[in-house]
C-alpha cells in the first residue's frame, strides 16, 4: 500500500484536481475518490450512472476491479472519470 | 540665455554611442547582457524610437501627473470613498496592487537592462525614463493602498504578495521573470514592451479606469489612467528592435519572442483582468466584456501591428481567441472555489441578473459553467457552504502556473497537454503553454509549480491548511465571498416569488 497522486479530470468539471489515491484502490474507488472533490461540489450526481475510469481521451475504460498497482500508471497521470451506464 | 531649440540638438544626444578603448566590444555589450544577435552596433545605432522626450520635458510632465494623481487622493480622502464601495470593486483594488505594485520595480530594473546594456543609443535613452517611469509606478501603487490597510490587512497584500509563495504570486513571477528580468535586452524590449505592455497593460490599465470611473472610484481612476500615459510611451521601445530584428535575417526569432510573450501574458490576464471584468465589476458599471476588451486591444490591436511590422499572427490565434469564451471564466470560477488561498475577497458575480449578462455575453454560458455555479448556489441556499469550499489543489500548469480549467457541464472539454522530458512529467493547460516550454526546456525545465512543490515534501503538512500557511496566508488575510453569498441568496428570493 503507498499513496499515489493522480490528475482528475472529472465529467463535467471545470478544473483538473490532484486526488491522492492508493495503490491498492480499484478503479471503482479510485472514481470514488475523484467524485469526493467533484459531484456534489460543482457536478451535479447521476445516480443511475457509474463512474468508470479512463486515462485522458483513452477510449477504453479500465476494469472496475482492477488495481491501481496492475494500471502502469506515471506519478500524476491525468485521468478522465466518466458517468457511463455501466 | 539664449536656448538652442531642441530640434537642432535632440537627434545628437540620443543616438551619442560611447567611443571605448580600454575594453573591447564584447565586455562592454556582453551577448547574455545585450543580445545583438550578432548584428553589428552600426545597425542597432538606427535604431528609431517614434516617441522622442528630453529630460527637462520628461521631468515636468512626470511633475504634472504626480501632482495630479496625488491631489485626487488627498481631496478624496475625506469622502472615504472605499467604505461604501461595492465589496467587488474593493476586492478589484486589493487584487490589482498585490499582482501589479511590486512588479512595477522588477520592470524598473527591466528596463534598467536595456538602459545599461542595449547597443541602441536610443534604446537606452528611452529606456532610462523607462526606468523612472516603473520606479514611479511602484511608489504610487504601494503608497495609494497603504491608506487602507486599517480598513483590512487584505491592502498590505499590495506590498506583501509578491514576497510570498501564494499560487498568484508564483504565476505572476514565473511570467515577470521570464519576460523582463531573465532577457537580454533585446528581448526585454520585445517581450515586455511589446508583447506585454502594448496591448495586455493597456487593457488592464484603461479598462479598469473606464470601470473606475464609472464605480465613481475618481482616486484609483486617476491613478492607473497616469500611469497608463507612461505606459503608453515606454511601450514603443519594443517596435524598433523587432524592425532591425527583422532587417537583419532574424524574423524567425523575433516572432518566437513576440509569441511567447503574447500568450504568456494572455494566461496571467485570464485569471488577473478576466475576473475583474466580468464578475468583480458590478454590473451596473461594466463598460465592456473582458472579451470584448480583448477583441478590441489584442485581438484586432496586435494583428495590425504585426502586420504593418512584417510578422506573422502568432500560430495560435485561432486557439486564443477561441479561449476568449471559456479561460477567464474556468479561472474565475476556480479563485473564486478556492477563495482562502488568495488576498482579496472574489465577488462571484453569479447571482440572477449577473447571469443573464453573462448569457447574452457569451452565449452558452448557462450550460456550461452555469451548470457548475447551479450546483454552489443550491449548496448555499441548503446550508452546505461546506461543499463550496476546496479540499485538495487544482492541478497547475506548468508553463503559467495556473490551473488547468476547460468547458464544463454540457460541453464538456477540460484538456490536459501532457510532456515527459528526461524522465520528469509535466502538465500543461494548452497546446501553446506547452509549446512554450518545448522551445526553450533549459530555461523552464527545472521549475516547480505549486503541485510539485507538494508532492516533493516542501509544504507541510501536506493538507489544504498547510498549503495555506506555505502561500502566507493568515486570519483576515484569506478570501471570502465579497458579498457573503447575498447573490446566492437572490435565487431563493425568486424563486419565493414566483
Amino acid at each position: 500500500m503507498a499513496a499515489f497522486p493522480i490528475n482528475s479530470n472529472f465529467q463535467g468539471d471545470f478544473v483538473m484536481q490532484l486526488v491522492p489515491v492508493d495503490t491498492e484502490d480499484t478503479m471503482d474507488q479510485v472514481a470514488e475518490k475523484c467524485a469526493y472533490h467533484s459531484v456534489g461540489r460543482r457536478v451535479a450526481p447521476q445516480p443511475d450512472k457509474v463512474m468508470r475510469v479512463r486515462l485522458h481521451n483513452a477510449s477504453e475504460y479500465f476494469p472496475r476491479d482492477m488495481k491501481v498497482s496492475d494500471a502502469s500508471w506515471r506519478p500524476t497521470e491525468t485521468l478522465d472519470i466518466i458517468f457511463a451506464d455501466q | 540665455m539664449y536656448q538652442i531649440p531642441r530640434a537642432e540638438w535632440y537627434d545628437l544626444t540620443r543616438t551619442t554611442n560611447w567611443t571605448y578603448s580600454y575594453v573591447t566590444e564584447e565586455e562592454m555589450f556582453p551577448e547574455e547582457m545585450s543580445g545583438a544577435r550578432g548584428i553589428p552596433i552600426e545597425e542597432w545605432e538606427t535604431y528609431d524610437e517614434p516617441y522622442k522626450v528630453s529630460y527637462p520635458e520628461y521631468v515636468a510632465i512626470q511633475r504634472e501627473k504626480d501632482a495630479g494623481a496625488y491631489s485626487v487622493k488627498a481631496a478624496l480622502e475625506r469622502d472615504a470613498y472605499v467604505d461604501r464601495a461595492d465589496p467587488g470593486w474593493i476586492s478589484t483594488m486589493i487584487a490589482h496592487y498585490g499582482a501589479i505594485a511590486v512588479n512595477e520595480y522588477a520592470a524598473s530594473l527591466a528596463e534598467g537592462r536595456m538602459a545599461r546594456f542595449a547597443k541602441a543609443p536610443g534604446n537606452r535613452n528611452m529606456a532610462t525614463f523607462g526606468t523612472l517611469d516603473e520606479n514611479r509606478h511602484g511608489q504610487i501603487q504601494l503608497f495609494f493602498p497603504h491608506a487602507n490597510i486599517k480598513r483590512s490587512r487584505q491592502w498590505d497584500w499590495a506590498h506583501k504578495a509578491m514576497q510570498t509563495n501564494d499560487w498568484a504570486s508564483i504565476a505572476a513571477r514565473a511570467f515577470f521573470d521570464d519576460i523582463m528580468l531573465c532577457r537580454d535586452a533585446v528581448a526585454v524590449s520585445i517581450m515586455l514592451t511589446f508583447g506585454f505592455e502594448t496591448g495586455f497593460t493597456n487593457m488592464q490599465f484603461l479598462g479598469l479606469a473606464a470601470d473606475a470611473s464609472e464605480a465613481g472610484d475618481h482616486t484609483f481612476a486617476s491613478l492607473i489612467s497616469s500611469v497608463q500615459t507612461d505606459e503608453a510611451r515606454h511601450a514603443q521601445q519594443g517596435g524598433p528592435s523587432l524592425k532591425i530584428l527583422i532587417a537583419n535575417g532574424h524574423k524567425e526569432e523575433a516572432q518566437k519572442l513576440v509569441d511567447v510573450s503574447i500568450w504568456r501574458a494572455w494566461k496571467l490576464f485570464s485569471v488577473l483582468t478576466g475576473p475583474i471584468m466580468d464578475y468583480y465589476t458590478p454590473l451596473e458599471h461594466r463598460s465592456q466584456s473582458f472579451k470584448e476588451f480583448m477583441v478590441e486591444w489584442i485581438i484586432i490591436q496586435f494583428e495590425r501591428q504585426l502586420a504593418d511590422l512584417g510578422l506573422d499572427a502568432p500560430w495560435f490565434w485561432d486557439d486564443l481567441t477561441n479561449d476568449l469564451d471559456v479561460t477567464h471564466h474556468g479561472m474565475h470560477m476556480g479563485v473564486w472555489y478556492w477563495r482562502p488561498t488568495v488576498w482579496w475577497n472574489p465577488a462571484a458575480g453569479a447571482g440572477p441578473e449577473d447571469r443573464k449578462w453573462l448569457e447574452e455575453k457569451y452565449p452558452g454560458w448557462n450550460k456550461t459553467f452555469g451548470k457548475c455555479w447551479d450546483v454552489i448556489t443550491d449548496n448555499l441556499n441548503n446550508g452546505r457552504e461546506d461543499l463550496t469550499l476546496p479540499e485538495t489543489l487544482p492541478y497547475v500548469c506548468n508553463m503559467s502556473q495556473l490551473p488547468i480549467v476547460g468547458t464544463p457541464g454540457d460541453e464538456w472539454n477540460v484538456q490536459d497537454y501532457p510532456l515527459e522530458f528526461e524522465g520528469r512529467l509535466y502538465h500543461f493547460g494548452s497546446k501553446a503553454d506547452r509549446w512554450c516550454f518545448e522551445q526553450d526546456p533549459e530555461r523552464y525545465k527545472e521549475h516547480q509549480n505549486l503541485i510539485d512543490r507538494f508532492l516533493a515534501g516542501q509544504i507541510q503538512p501536506a493538507d489544504l491548511p498547510g498549503a495555506l500557511a506555505y502561500m502566507g496566508l493568515g486570519p483576515g488575510e484569506m478570501g471570502q465571498d465579497a458579498h457573503d453569498y447575498a447573490w446566492a441568496a437572490a435565487f431563493k428570493k425568486q424563486a419565493k416569488v414566483a
